[in-house]
């Protein structure tokens, strides 16, 4: 309380005639009145705990001896505040890994910081789909006591006796028949068949994939639009760039001294690369058309050849893949089996490389440089992904449902392992667990040994290749890849998210290793706030390359006849209209037809296409109203400082030459009168003498400026912390 | 429930819970740290509201603060006197700002005192250059320097007078999203309860010498 007193007095000190006590004071009760009235919760305002107090103090007088009742409110509304701030906490990610994350990001910065970020979201979708995947179907699989996974026929001995014989490791050839029939896959399940009272395994095996791939989109979509803000939704000329860059590009959360050293560095590169852009935007912009068409030739004929190296990559996976299937049993089973694998992890490694040396070659802007890059490095990765399982489904889908089986006899879809969903799931999980040791290979036998080399030895040579760079864009690339290929095996092999979850684990660690022994930052800092949409963007993109494939093999694909649940449907969907039909009323039959045929669309694309009408136009209108307001802003704030030159005119011919009073910025002898409507403005900055009074009481001995700011500009938005005061009168 | 500690009144820390954003374990803790900062200074019993302040160059050894180019500012403006010399409210106020549940609004109110040089309650141009030298190491030649502190006024000045006024900053510092990650956003190392609370044992057993300063 003292403090505060003290201010209002060292504040009432500043003035001197009793008039403008009065006014101060007015503005002072009005203001305080204001606050102490309104409900913004006391932690949020800027004034110092003290005032706080006081302010709080004044809401709630606790002179006054507080009923019984109000102070079991009070002390209800303390527990649950600490309620939530705990459910806050436990909520997304339980503080998983919380430490690791902030010592990366205290000697890292954030950018890659974020990488392992995302690492532990991806962890926890994958968690979530198992826990969804397991009480929907497992559970209650094994609860109704299904007929367990029978033995295969006979005819298939051959089969086994002949994996024996060669008596291959695990590794070579992971899948003998004693897993195949395990839960792993999708051949391994069976049910009777359906009838209405009891729990339809079919139905949630069917419905979990999408209900997982539908919740994992929600929640992409709801991180994305969180990182977004409004980055891309002003247009260019509001976006500010720089000054963005001036005060909010420090990171607060450095600890270390190479850290800061590194981040100094990418500071000072980014605004040496903003002014070159501003360069070229005006050179550009001077540019002749024939210039400007050959530069335009240019760029669309690299991204042609590099669309060309895509498609020749892509085509190289689809021979491998149809190649390694064809001789699945001959005796160089080792390397065919992984031979897809192989081919995926090769070009995805040439690519980058190759693409970067293309772009470089043109001479375009760093950021263009980097987006196109990155741009051709994700439809690499993903179209290869697409393209491995086209070429696996082509394979299988071809087998089914024919009654000569000879051709398909090399394919190794004979009679007894008819079953091509458990093969496809195969191919899956064999992908998965080779992305997992390639992963272990390179950190463990090519950045440790290079690391180790560089250490040891100071040639030439040796001084150039230094220890390697962490990128973030290659390794998010590689996480998302891996995680698109579960998304891809959720129907056919509904545990892969469970040993994802496992390699993602361990990935998080062995990554932490290399980035804290073996790696060297990169001198291009990864922005953190980019990074959020770009890593959430390509995993959308995954998503979507994912649940393609599976819509569609749902819906039109028939089952295999021998293994599964859906052995005696023409496509796996039409569990549900069947579902429908025996467990809902003849009216809830009603409803769901309606709702199932093509007639609810209109309706919905009508309100949809309403709905995004009114969005643009309000959001142009909105446009509109900002370019008003600014200009409004302008003359007024111009009307303010020639009605200030104006007192300070009135008071030098008042009291004679040594009264001081504030200049404007623009101040001439002769410009123009007022030229804007508006109410007069009852104040200005003035420059302050610096006295040693606190910078907290200069504060709050003049938000007054906040009321008398609303009453003459209500439109303008307000903030809570102004900064003018009073003029000396 | 606290009642082993002696450091503060159930009231104080009701109070310091309602105005900030942590909770009577992490204020503790902060109290441990203060006093870690300068031991024959602060004392270990606040329950008599001791005025005492901790000078800015021992604060801005912290490791938290220790490398980042806006530290004395950022001690100065948090500070009742404006010298940087920190009381135990200071302090609070200055994590409960910084800490990760802070608004944007706030977090924006104190980063405008941080950069306002000569706080006359603008940032011009001078006030700008001194932040692209402290942020970047004098790394950029002079006539960038220029370049960029012509492009940052000329991008977020609103009302047109030549340099940023509150409102200004306030408005720009919305639209740029890097905000919210990590810029004015610490995670001050908060020591577990129980070593604090040994230590107010052994301190106490050593006789209430340092206490009642």
């Amino acid at each position: 309380m003292a403090s505060f007193y003290l201010r209002q007095r060292s504040a009432q000190s500043d003035l001197e005639t009793p008039e403008s006590v009065s006014l101060s004071e007015v503005f002072w009760e009005e203001e305080m009145e204001s606050l102490c009235s309104s409900k913004v919760a006391l932690r949020t305002l800027p004034y110092a705990i003290m005032d706080k107090r006081l302010i709080r103090d004044l809401r709630e007088p606790d002179m006054v001896k507080a009923s019984f009742w109000e102070r079991w409110k009070k002390k209800w509304r303390q527990v649950y505040q600490q309620l939530l701030d705990v459910g806050l906490r436990l909520t997304g990610t339980f503080g998983l890994w919380k430490p690791d994350l902030y010592e990366i990001g205290g000697l890292f910065g954030t950018g890659i910081q974020s990488y392992f970020t995302f690492l532990r979201f991806l962890l926890f979708l994958n968690l979530l789909t198992m826990l969804l995947t397991t009480s929907l179907v497992l559970l209650p699989l094994v609860w109704l006591h299904s007929p367990s996974p029978g033995p295969a026929p006979n005819i298939c001995e051959g089969l086994i006796s002949w994996t024996l014989k060669w008596g291959l490791p695990f590794l070579v050839y992971p899948f003998p028949q004693a897993f195949i029939n395990t839960y792993l896959f999708y051949g391994a399940y069976r049910m009777g068949p359906e009838n209405d009272s009891q729990y339809s395994v079919r139905l949630a095996y069917l419905l979990s994939p999408l209900t997982c791939l539908f919740l994992c989109f929600c929640g992409t979509v709801r991180r994305m639009v969180k990182g977004l803000l409004h980055k891309q939704l002003l247009s260019k000329d509001y976006r500010p760039r720089l000054s963005g860059k001036l005060f909010a590009s420090w990171d607060f959360c450095i600890r270390s001294r190479e850290a800061a050293t590194i981040k100094q560095h990418s500071i000072s590169n980014e605004f040496k690369i903003e002014l070159q852009e501003e360069q070229r935007s005006h050179q550009m912009q001077q540019q002749s058309r024939k210039q400007r068409a050959q530069l335009l030739l240019s760029y669309v004929g690299l991204n042609m050849f590099i669309g060309l190296l895509v498609v020749g990559g892509i085509s190289a996976i689809y021979w491998a893949t149809k190649f390694s299937q064809n001789h699945k049993d001959e005796s160089l089973s080792l390397l065919l089996q992984y031979l897809s694998p192989g081919v995926i992890a090769l070009v995805n490694s040439l690519g980058p490389l190759v693409f970067g040396f293309l772009v470089q070659l043109e001479n375009y802007p760093p950021n263009t440089e980097i987006n196109l890059t990155l741009f051709w490095c994700v439809v690499l990765k993903l179209s290869s992904l697409g393209m491995f399982l086209f070429s696996l489904r082509q394979q299988a889908v071809l087998c089914i449902g024919r009654s000569d089986l000879s051709s398909c006899e090399p394919h190794n879809y004979n009679q007894c392992d008819q079953c091509w969903e458990t093969s496809v799931g195969q191919e899956l999980y064999k992908l998965s667990i080779f992305d997992f040791f390639l992963m272990l290979a390179f950190a463990f036998l090519v950045t440790l040994p290079r690391r180790l080399l560089v250490d040891h030895f100071s040639g030439q040579f040796w001084v150039w290749l230094g220890r390697e760079e962490f990128l973030v864009p290659k390794n998010v690339l590689d996480i998302v890849a891996g995680q698109t290929v579960t998304w891809m095996g959720l129907f056919y092999c509904p545990l892969l998210p469970l040993l994802s979850s496992i390699f993602i684990f361990f990935t998080f660690y062995v990554k932490k290793y290399t980035l804290f022994r073996n790696c060297r930052p990169s001198p291009y800092l990864f922005q953190a706030s980019s990074a959020t949409f770009f890593f959430q963007l390509v995993l959308l993109l995954g998503l979507l390359v994912a649940s393609v494939p599976l819509l569609y093999v749902i819906s039109s694909i028939p089952a295999s006849g021998n293994c599964g649940l859906f052995s005696n449907y023409s496509a796996p969907w039409q569990v549900v209209p069947e579902a429908v039909a025996i467990r809902l009323s003849p009216a809830a039959q009603k409803v769901f037809y309606y709702l199932s045929s093509n007639v609810i669309w209109y309706p919905i694309l009508i309100l949809l296409s309403l709905t995004l009408t009114v969005c643009i136009s309000q959001s142009s209108a909105n446009k509109k109203a900002i370019k008003g307001l600014r200009r409004q802003l302008l003359w007024q704030v111009r009307e303010k400082w020639h009605l200030v030159e104006d007192l300070s005119q009135l008071l030098q011919d008042s009291r004679g030459p040594d009264s001081w009073g504030p200049r404007s910025p623009n101040s001439q002898s002769s410009h123009p009168r007022s030229f804007c409507p508006g109410f007069p403005c009852p104040g200005s900055p003035k420059p302050r003498l610096f006295t040693a009074e606190s910078t907290h009481s200069q504060v709050l001995s003049s938000f007054f400026h906040l009321h008398a700011f609303e009453f003459w500009c209500p439109s303008l938005p307000t903030s809570t912390f102004p900064f003018l005061i009073i003029p000396e009168l | 429930m606290g009642n082993k500690q002696t450091i503060f009144t159930d009231e104080q820390l009701d109070n310091y819970q309602d105005c900030s954003f942590f909770n009577r374990n992490d204020i503790l803790k902060l109290h441990a740290r203060y006093y870690e900062l300068a031991p024959n200074i602060v004392p270990m019993d606040y329950r008599k509201n001791p005025i005492v302040t901790v000078p800015m160059s021992v604060i801005i050894q912290m490791p938290e603060f220790k490398e980042n180019p806006f530290k004395e500012r950022i001690v100065a403006s948090f500070s009742e006197d404006g010298e940087g010399n920190l009381t135990f409210n200071d302090f609070v106020d200055m994590f409960s700002v910084l800490c990760e549940s802070a608004p944007r609004e706030l977090k924006a109110s104190y980063a405008f005192k941080i950069y306002d040089f000569n706080n006359d309650n603008f940032i011009c141009k001078s006030d700008l250059e001194l932040t692209l030298a402290r942020l970047t190491k004098s790394e950029l030649e002079e006539e960038e320097v220029v370049l960029v502190c012509d492009k940052v006024i000329e991008e977020a000045d609103l009302d047109g007078d030549g340099k940023l006024s509150y409102a200004d900053f306030e408005d720009m510092i919305a639209k740029s999203p890097d905000f919210l990650s990590s810029a004015y956003t610490m995670f001050p190392e908060l020591l577990p309860l129980m070593e604090s609370i040994r230590k107010d044992e052994l301190l106490s057993g050593r006789g209430g010498a340092s206490s009642g300063n």
